[in-house]
């Protein structure tokens, strides 16, 4: 292990390295905080917003093992709720604020990285901050009420406190690893893959230290002291075990996070609506477009991300990185790519965990590519088109989280809900203000397969509101939202209009039924509106 | 320095976020005083101030994974697998769209672009599509003489599983659709569009097209209007048929 570069303390955080990043996460905030209600809620997102509503208005929360994954997130919005003084009533959360959380998360990422400076070295330690910053799959999985920053961000949270550890040696480190663990255990039933790329890559790269790298230190390394590993074991059980009971209050929970990876494993195997090809990922992160779409790619964090492998492993312009991290970040990466790419269950969001490891490395590369050229103004020309790489990356970045945030053109939009569904949410609160029990109208939500989602999340404010997966025997009330699966035909009668059909996703739409005397009292109260 | 202008970016930051960028569909709203209906599922006129609503035990949501993603592209599933029974019609009708002039309420598409509305290429791809803006758009025909139609039939974009809005068919005596307009077809039923509220069903686009029967109606002009659809704002024509013969 080499021993340079710059080594956070107390007084590093007024290091200029520190000043910068916490400089370049401002502005990724100020940044990615644009808009965040812009985007319609994903069907998962709203199951993880109901779940929260739950924990914030009953103070309850029950691991589901079959599917939704753990408890970091409820919990951390829980957190951020009585932090930031958040409304009492649920009905005035807006999607801004839940989505604030996963936004923090993300930031986390580039907020993390001092402790594994010495580890990539300065200079890429902001280049890896700046593609942080950029990449449009980290921004829009960072803007999405789901599970997945915060795996990543625990990742790096163990990685990191993991890395200082082996430097220092001191427990401290070795606690917060476990509780990096801990919470990425608590967080998705994939931490597992993650867990076994590390272990795979430590193991990989001592042999790589002890037999193929010359240059290494001929000195052996202190041992890991074992009551360090067993009190970062305990940690990891003990956040796990809290989290999972629910502050003990569900004793089931803990069993239930062992249990959970039958389903999972079922699911892997083929079981899936989410099964697809192994370059799955790579198509949509490399090169991917729709006919009139524009052409995505973060094929530049891929290409930085080789010749950052390549030089920790050649051992050639690091200057102050330490190669063995480098290189052990690089089989990590590698392993986790390829594990993800392997296993058929997928959805675009798991990617984030090895593209943030790319991203790492790319800062390395970016690095030492700069630092390759004799010449300061060649090094100043290629600094100069890196950063307007990095510009186009931040471009993209844009417009998948506005222009295309729900458009399926953009390569990170996953079965993701329609605009056009906002529009039936606005109707049936129109509806409900002209109906004389306002938000006690009864409205009957008719769709197999409970495939109405996110539709709970935006008429929770409706209180007399019911969801049937078939058409119930009476299925009439003043409004009623049925899928066109159904061909329910519910206007036959005449008393009730069919005011329209709303799109949900592609291919799956709502017809929206309303009585006929509530529909002319609407009518009444809203002349046409000019364009 | 830094740390404190980074601090106030942050509070500014909250500030700003907390505040909705569009208006949220949950923003509070002072909610109508409850009824005392006793029966949740029809408005029944208060009969006893001592009347409480009938607490109706509805079921509670089930929560789903995440559902199938579908990509864009020309195979989708059919909504509906029944063929469309034929209409009835007099004999000796032709399709007089090819022959007549066509204009549009979209300045900015040319010509040429407008004549695919009548060339017989009826395909889902985008060459044969042609794009007005967004809100409230026609297309008009000019036969050059008054026509009885029997029927009309509307391809707006069948490339996926769509709904078009505010789709309304009129008829008239004049260019400027002021003289005797009379309605074929229409399925706005919130009257956003204006042209009144509309008594016709939504449809889901099809490689049919839209068969409207106009019931030998007579007229020198048509009007075909829309308002965007469930997948875009935009309006998109791809063809456009009217059965019709000389009016006596």
């Amino acid at each position: 292990m080499d021993n340079t570069g710059w080594k956070p303390s107390a007084s590093g955080l007024f290091h200029p390295l520190s000043a910068l990043l916490l400089l370049l996460a401002g502005l990724a905030l100020a940044l990615w905080s644009f808009c965040l209600d812009q985007r319609p809620m994903h069907n998962d997102e709203a199951v993880n917003g109901i779940k929260f509503g739950q924990l914030w208005n009953h103070g309850g929360y029950k691991y589901d093992p079959n599917e939704h994954h753990g408890p970091s997130l409820p919990y951390a919005t829980l957190a951020l709720s009585h932090l930031t003084g958040a409304p009492q009533d649920l009905d005035q959360f807006n999607e801004s604020r839940l989505r604030f959380t996963t936004v923090l998360f993300g930031i986390g990422l580039i907020l993390l990285l001092p402790l594994v400076a010495d580890g990539l070295g300065r200079k890429a330690t902001l280049w890896a901050a700046l593609f942080t910053a950029v990449s449009p799959a980290v921004v829009f999985y960072s803007r999405y009420y789901i599970h997945e920053i915060l795996l990543v961000f625990f990742t790096f949270l163990a990685l990191a406190a993991g890395w200082r550890c082996w430097r220092s040696r001191k427990i401290g480190w070795a606690v917060l690893a476990g509780v990096g663990v801990g919470l990425m255990h608590a967080t998705k039933e994939t931490f597992l893959i993650t867990l076994v790329a590390a272990a795979l890559a430590l193991a990989l790269n001592q042999l790589w230290n002890r037999w193929l790298d010359a240059t290494a230190s001929t000195s052996k390394p202190r041992r890991l002291k074992r009551t360090h590993l067993v009190a970062a074991l305990a940690v990891w059980l003990g956040v796990a075990l809290l989290l999972f009971s629910s502050f003990f209050t569900n004793g089931a929970g803990p069993l239930d996070s062992v249990r959970t990876y039958l389903p999972w494993l079922h699911r892997a195997e083929g079981a899936s609506p989410h099964i697809h090809p192994w370059y799955f990922y790579l198509h949509r992160l490399l090169f991917f477009h729709v006919a009139k779409g524009p052409v995505w790619s973060e094929a530049l964090i891929l290409v930085l991300a080789v010749v950052g492998a390549w030089v920790a492993f050649a051992r050639k312009g690091l200057a102050d990185a330490s190669a063995s991290f480098v290189r052990f970040l690089a089989l990590y990466t590698f392993a986790l790519t390829a594990a993800y790419s392997l296993i058929s269950y997928k959805t675009p969001w798991c990617l984030l965990s090895f593209w943030h490891g790319m991203i790492l490395l790319a800062g390395v590369g970016a690095a030492a590519l700069v630092r390759s050229l004799k010449q300061r103004c060649l090094r100043l020309a290629l600094g100069l088109l890196l950063l307007a790489g990095a510009g186009h990356l931040a471009w993209q970045a844009r417009l998948a989280n506005v222009e295309y945030a729900a458009d399926p053109r953009n390569p990170y939009v996953y079965a993701q809900t329609s605009p056009d569904l906002l529009k039936l949410v606005r109707q049936v609160e129109a509806l409900a203000q002209v109906h004389p029990q306002g938000r006690q109208m009864l409205v009957k939500v008719m769709a197999p397969d409970s495939d109405y989602w996110p539709l709970p999340w935006y008429l929770r404010n409706l209180k007399q509101i019911g969801w049937w997966d078939q058409m119930p025997s009476d299925p009439f009330a003043p409004v009623m939202i049925v899928s066109a699966k159904f061909h329910a035909g519910l206007d036959e009668k005449k008393t009730h209009v069919m005011v329209g059909y709303f799109q949900l996703r592609p291919q799956a739409f709502l017809e929206l039924y309303v009585d006929v005397k509530l529909w002319q009292a609407w009518l009444a109260k809203h002349p046409p509106q000019p364009d | 320095m830094t740390l404190s202008l980074l601090s106030g970016l942050v509070v500014a930051v909250l500030n700003l976020l907390f505040a909705s960028c569009s208006p949220a569909a949950d923003a509070p709203k002072d909610p109508p005083a409850p009824s005392p209906a006793a029966d949740a599922s029809k408005a029944q006129p208060a009969v006893a101030s001592d009347l409480v609503p009938l607490a109706i035990k509805l079921p509670a949501p089930a929560f789903k994974g995440t559902p199938k993603d579908l990509q864009l592209g020309p195979n989708v599933e059919p909504i509906s697998d029944k063929p469309r029974a034929p209409m009835m019609v007099p004999p000796g009708l032709k399709n007089i769209a090819p022959g007549s002039k066509v204009t549009c309420s979209d300045k900015n598409v040319p010509a040429d672009n407008l004549a695919k509305l009548t060339d017989g290429d009826k395909d889902a791809s985008d060459q044969s599509i042609i794009f007005l803006r967004k809100g409230t758009q026609w297309v008009q025909m000019d036969f050059g003489s008054p026509q009885e139609i029997f029927a009309v039939v509307i391809w707006h974009a069948h490339n996926m599983a769509k709904v078009y809005h505010d789709v309304i068919v009129q008829v008239a005596d004049d260019a400027d659709f002021i003289e005797n307009v009379r309605p074929v077809f229409n399925n706005d039923s919130d009257n956003t569009s204006g042209l009144g509220v509309g008594t016709d069903r939504e449809y889901f686009e099809t490689y049919e097209g839209k068969l409207i029967n106009a019931k030998g109606v007579k007229a020198r002009y048509i009007r075909f209007y829309s308002k965007g659809s469930t997948e875009s704002a935009l309006n998109e024509y791809t063809e456009l048929e009217v059965y019709a013969r000389p009016a006596k």
